[in-house]
C-alpha cells in the first residue's frame, strides 16, 4: 500500500478517476471506484442478499449464542461463516476457498464483496494486486478480530472511508490546515467508536474486543495514511525537527548533575540500561501506527524505571523520572522527534495520549522536550554566564572533582577504544596471514601440478596410434601397385591415389573392427609415412620402399612439404624454449591426433586442418615412435632417410610440384588476410620461407 | 459509608471489568498529583495503591503511574494517578499533565511552609488553566509529623473552604486518611456517563451494554 501510494500520485488524473464516472477520485481498493460509488454498489449487492442471509445469520447470532461466542474464538470463524454462506447460496457461485482469494484482497473481504468482485471478473481477470507485508498482516489480524462478520465488514468500510477522506482532503486544492485534519481524523475515531458500542452489529462483541476493534481501526488507517499525515508538508514539523536536533546537539554538555536526577553515568549497568532507553526512544521513528509509537515510548520509559529504581532503591516517582528522561532524550537526540511527537499528538485516538500507561509517558516525553526546548541557566541551576560558557562550548569545570571524573571517563573510552583497536589490529594480522599463507599454498599448488604434469608426462608419453589400416586393404594396394608398377606418372598417382583412400575408407567404415588387430601394421606404416614427411621431397614411390605403404601414407604426403616446413619450424621453436607449456600443448594435440589423421586419410581432406595436424603429428611420431618401433622398423627408417637424400632430385620432379607448393604459397598468403578460422598457431608462417630451406631437421629428437 | 476502599482487597488492576453484579457501574478517572518534591507525593500513591510504605515490592517499577479501583456503592471507580515531578524546573510542564484530568491531589508537606504556598499556586492554577469542574483535594501529608508542623491545620482548612477543595491532613508513613481521601475525591466525582473532560470512555459509556452482552 504505502509503496503503491507513490507512484500512484504520478499516474494521469484520468486513472485516479472513480470507474463510474463521477468525478471523484476512484481507489484500487474500491475495485477502482471511488467511496461512494463503491458504497452504493456494495449496499445494493448487500440488499440483494440481505433478504436470505440476514435471516440465517441473525438466527444463528441471537439464538444459539453459546455457540457463536465459541465459533468466534475460533480462528477459521470466518472461513466457517462463509462456507455457511456458501453453502446457503450455492446458485450464487461456489464456495471461495480462503486460500485462494485472501491473499489478493487487502483486507479480509467480507464474503459479499468477493462475490460481486467475482462475479464482475469471472475467472479470467484475477487481481494482479498483491498485497504488502503490512496489509497481509492487517488481513489477518482483521480475520482474527473477534467480532461479528457483519462488523468486520463496517470495519472494513469504515477504515476505507476514513481513507478516502484524509486523501480527499490530502488531494483537495485548497489551503490546508493541519488541525482541521486531525479533526477529520479524530471525528471519525469518535464515529467509529460510537458505532461500534451501539451499533447492532457489534452487539454480540465484547468491550476488549470492541476496544480492540477500535485499535485496529487506528492502526490500519495511520500505517496507511503515515506517509500523508506524518509531517505534512504544509505544517513547520521539520523546521522544527531540525530545530530541537540541532538544540540537542547544542546541550550535548548536560550532566545528569545538570539535571539533578540520579542516573549513575558510571555504572556499566546503569549505562546499559540508559542505551536501551535511548534505542527505544529512536526506535519510536521506525513504527508507523501511533500505538506502535506509544508503544515504543513506554519501553523507553520502563527501562529508565528501571534503571531507577536500581539508583535509588524504591519505585521512582515523577519527581526522579522526569529528569531522568530529560536525560535520555539528550542523549538520545532521536530523528524527527517533532514530528512524531506531532503525529502522535494530532492522529492518534485522544483518549490513548490522555489516559493510560502509554498517555503518561507520551506526556512526560512531551514535557520533556517542551524542557529542552525552553531549557535557559535558571532551569539548570546555573548562572547565565556559565550556561553561556557552556552554550558557547567552552569546558568549564567548576570543580577538579567534576574535571577529574570527566578524564576518568575519557581514559577509560580511551583504554576501551584500545581493547577495541587491538581485537581489530589482531584480526588484521590473522587475515593477513592468511592471504600470505593461501598466496604461497597457491604457488606451491602450481608448482605440483606443474611437477605432477611433468612426471606423467615422462611416465606416460603420449603414445600416438597410427593409422590403422586393415591388412586387407594393403595387400590390395600393393596389388593394384603392382599392377601399374613404377611407371605411375604424377598425374596418374594422385587419381589413384584418391581412389584408393577413398576405398579405404569405405571398407574402413565397415571394418573397424580389424583395426585393432592390425595395430602392428598401423605402426610400420606411420612409421614410414613421418619418416617420408618429415624428409619431405620424398618420393612415395622410391624404390627402397614397400609402394603400397606408400600409397596408403598418401593423404599424408599431399601436405609432406608443408609438415616439413612446420617440423622445422617447430624444432627451432622447441630449442629455443623447452617450456612445459608447449610440451604439453603439443601433447595435448597430439592426442588427437591419430582420429585426425585416420579420418583425413579417409577423406581426403581439406589442407588446412590437415595441415595442422599433420604439422605435429611427425616430429611426436618420430618421438613416440623411436622407444615403440621395432628393430627392423627403425632399420628401415633409416633406409629411408638415407634414400631421401639420395632421391631428391626424382622426387621434386615428380610428386611435389602439383599439391604441395601452390598449398604452401595460398596458405601464407592467406594467413594474413582471408583464412578466418585457423585455430592454431598460425602466426609464424613468415619463419616458414627460411625454414624451407633448411637442410633436413633432427626433428624433436630432444624430446 | 457501605463501601470498601481496596476493591475486594485485590490489587491495581484486578478489578477492571465489573464482571458480575448488573448494577455496578464502571467509572476512569484521571487523577494528577501536584506538589513540591519531596512532600511525599508518590509515597501517597503507593501508600494507597500498594499499601506500602518503604518495603516495595518487586514488581513495583515506577511510582509515576499507577492505577487503583475502588468501590463505592454501586460504582466501580478505577483511579490513574499520574505523578509529576515537583521541581521548580519544571512546573511549567504541569499543564501536560493536568489536561484532561478529573481530579488533582495537591500535595504539600505540614513541616514545610513553602511547599504550602507552592501548594496554593497550584490550586490557583488548577481553577485557571484546568478544566472546570476538576475535582481538586489538598493533602497536608507527613501528618505523622504533626508534633513538628509549621503548616498549621486550620489554616490549611480555612484555606481550601475558600477555594473549595477537599482537605485532609495525610500520613503516608502510618496511612492515615490515605484511603480516605481517595474515597471523597471518588465520592466527589461526577459518575455519569458523561464525565467532563474525557473524550471517549468507553468502560464508562458502556455500562449498560456491557451487563447485557457479556455476561451470557
Amino acid at each position: 500500500m504505502m509503496a503503491n501510494r507513490a507512484p500512484m500520485l504520478r499516474i494521469g488524473q484520468q486513472d485516479l478517476k472513480c470507474r463510474q464516472g463521477c468525478g471523484y477520485y476512484g481507489n484500487t481498493q474500491f475495485d477502482g471506484l471511488c467511496s461512494k460509488c463503491f458504497r452504493e454498489r456494495n449496499d445494493k449487492q448487500r440488499k440483494r442478499q440481505k433478504a436470505g442471509e440476514d435471516h440465517e445469520t441473525l438466527k444463528v447470532n441471537t439464538s444459539s449464542a453459546g455457540g457463536t461466542l465459541e465459533r468466534k474464538s475460533l480462528q477459521h470463524s470466518l472461513t466457517t461463516g462463509r462456507a455457511n454462506k456458501a453453502k446457503k447460496q450455492p446458485e450464487k457461485d461456489e464456495p471461495t476457498t480462503t486460500a485462494s482469494t485472501m491473499p489478493r484482497k487487502k483486507f479480509t473481504v467480507p464474503a459479499v464483496l468477493q462475490k460481486t468482485l467475482k462475479s464482475k471478473f469471472p475467472v479470467a481477470a484475477p487481481q494482479p494486486r498483491v498485497p504488502s507485508a503490512t496489509e497481509s498482516q492487517f488481513m489477518l489480524q482483521l480475520r482474527q478480530l473477534r467480532i461479528p462478520d457483519d462488523g468486520k465488514r463496517k470495519l472494513k468500510s469504515e477504515i476505507q472511508r476514513l481513507d478516502h477522506e484524509i486523501r480527499k482532503y490530502m488531494n483537495n486544492n485548497s489551503s490546508k490546515n493541519v488541525d482541521e485534519l486531525s479533526e477529520l481524523v479524530q471525528n471519525a475515531y469518535t464515529r467509529f467508536a460510537d458505532l461500534v458500542h451501539n451499533d447492532a452489529r457489534f452487539e454480540i462483541a465484547t468491550n476488549e474486543d470492541r476496544e480492540i476493534a477500535i485499535d485496529f481501526f487506528e492502526k490500519v488507517v495511520m500505517t496507511q495514511n503515515h506517509n500523508l499525515l506524518f509531517s505534512p508538508y504544509f505544517t513547520t514539523d521539520e523546521e522544527c525537527d531540525i530545530k530541537v536536533q540541532k538544540r540537542i546537539r547544542q546541550l550535548s554538555w548536560i550532566t545528569t548533575k545538570h539535571l539533578d536526577c540520579s542516573i549513575d553515568e558510571v555504572n556499566a549497568e546503569a549505562r546499559d540500561l540508559v542505551y536501551n532507553a535511548i534505542s527505544e526512544l529512536v526506535g519510536i521513528d521506525s513504527y508507523y501506527s501511533p500505538q506502535e509509537k506509544l508503544l515504543c515510548t513506554v519501553r523507553c520509559c520502563r527501562h529508565i524505571f528501571e534503571l531507577l529504581k536500581r539508583a535509588t532503591g524504591g519505585p521512582a516517582s515523577a519527581d526522579d523520572f522526569l529528569p531522568a528522561l530529560i536525560f535520555v532524550v539528550l542523549k538520545a537526540n532521536p530523528v524527527r522527534l517533532h514530528s512524531n511527537i506531532n503525529f502522535v499528538n494530532r492522529f492518534t485516538n485522544a483518549s490513548r495520549v490522555m489516559s493510560g500507561e502509554g498517555g503518561y509517558y507520551f506526556t512526560n516525553l512531551c514535557s520533556a522536550i517542551a524542557f529542552i526546548e525552553n531549557l535557559n541557566a535558571e532551569s539548570l541551576g546555573l548562572s547565565a554566564e556559565e550556561f553561556d560558557a557552556y552554550m558557547s562550548g567552552e569546558p568549564t569545570y567548576s570543580t577538579p572533582w567534576e574535571s577529574a571524573l570527566l578524564a576518568c571517563e575519557s581514559l577509560h573510552l580511551i583504554s576501551e577504544n584500545m581493547k577495541c583497536m587491538e581485537q581489530l589490529q589482531k584480526r588484521n594480522s590473522v587475515i593477513s596471514t592468511g592471504i600470505k599463507e593461501f598466496e604461497r599454498e597457491l604457488i606451491e599448488f602450481q608448482r605440483e601440478i606443474t611437477e605432477k604434469v611433468d612426471m606423467v608426462m615422462e611416465k606416460a608419453p603420449l603414445t600416438l596410434l597410427p593409422i590403422k589400416t586393415p591388412p586387407f586393404l594393403i595387400s590390395q594396394a600393393r596389388a593394384h601397385l603392382a599392377q601399374d608398377g613404377g611407371e605411375a606418372a604424377a598425374g596418374h598417382y594422385q587419381s589413384n591415389l584418391r581412389s584408393l583412400s577413398q576405398q579405404t575408407l569405405t571398407v574402413k567404415g565397415k571394418e573397424q573392427i580389424l583395426e585393432d588387430s592390425q595395430l602392428d601394421v598401423g605402426h610400420t606404416l606411420a612409421l614410414k609415412d613421418t619418416s617420408v614427411s618429415s624428409v619431405g621431397r620424398l618420393s612415395p614411390l622410391h624404390p627402397n620402399l614397400p609402394q603400397p605403404d606408400q600409397l596408403f601414407a598418401s593423404p599424408i604426403f599431399n601436405y609432406t612439404p608443408f609438415d616439413a616446413v612446420s617440423l622445422l619450424e617447430e624444432t627451432s621453436e622447441n630449442d629455443d624454449v623447452l617450456m612445459l607449456g608447449t610440451e604439453f600443448q603439443g601433447g595435448l594435440t597430439n592426442i588427437n591426433y591419430d582420429f585426425d589423421l585416420s579420418d583425413q586419410s579417409g577423406e581426403n581432406s581439406v589442407a588446412d586442418e590437415s595441415k595442422l595436424n599433420l604439422d605435429e603429428f611427425d616430429p611426436l611420431a618420430q618421438q613416440r615412435n623411436a622407444p615403440t618401433t621395432h628393430l627392423d622398423e627403425t632399420t628401415l627408417l633409416d633406409t629411408t632417410t638415407d634414400s631421401l637424400i639420395d632421391s631428391d632430385v626424382p622426387v621434386s620432379e615428380v610428386l611435389l610440384p602439383s599439391p604441395l607448393k601452390p598449398e604452401v604459397a595460398n596458405y601464407r598468403g592467406f594467413s594474413n588476410f582471408e583464412i578466418p578460422s585457423i585455430s592454431c598457431n598460425t602466426g609464424d608462417f613468415s619463419s616458414l620461407n627460411q625454414d624451407v630451406n633448411d637442410p633436413v631437421a633432427p626433428v624433436q629428437i630432444n624430446k | 459509608m457501605a463501601t470498601t476502599p481496596r476493591s475486594g482487597g485485590s490489587s491495581s488492576g484486578a478489578a477492571q471489568r465489573p464482571n458480575g453484579t448488573s448494577q455496578n457501574k464502571s467509572c476512569q478517572f484521571k487523577l494528577v498529583l501536584l506538589g513540591e518534591s519531596a512532600v511525599g507525593k508518590s509515597s501517597l500513591v503507593l501508600r494507597f495503591v500498594k499499601g506500602q510504605f518503604h518495603e516495595y515490592q518487586e514488581s513495583t517499577i515506577g511510582a509515576a503511574f499507577l492505577t487503583q479501583t475502588i468501590c463505592i456503592e454501586d460504582t466501580v471507580v478505577k483511579f490513574e494517578i499520574w505523578d509529576t515531578a515537583g521541581q521548580e524546573r519544571y512546573h511549567s510542564l504541569a499543564p501536560m499533565y493536568y489536561r484532561g484530568a478529573q481530579a488533582a491531589i495537591v500535595v504539600y508537606d505540614i513541616q514545610n511552609q513553602d511547599s504550602f504556598q507552592r501548594a496554593k499556586t497550584w490550586v490557583k492554577e488548577l481553577h485557571k488553566q484546568a478544566s472546570p469542574n476538576i475535582v481538586i483535594a489538598l493533602a497536608g501529608n507527613k501528618a505523622d509529623l504533626s508534633n513538628i508542623r509549621v503548616v498549621e491545620f486550620d489554616e490549611a482548612k480555612q484555606y481550601a473552604e475558600e477555594n473549595g477543595l477537599l482537605f485532609m491532613e495525610t500520613s503516608a508513613k502510618t496511612g492515615m486518611n490515605v484511603n480516605d481521601i481517595f474515597l471523597a475525591i471518588a465520592k466527589k466525582l461526577p459518575k455519569n456517563d458523561n464525565n467532563p473532560g474525557t473524550v471517549i470512555k468507553p468502560n464508562g459509556n458502556e455500562s449498560t451494554q456491557t451487563t447485557n452482552n457479556c455476561c451470557k
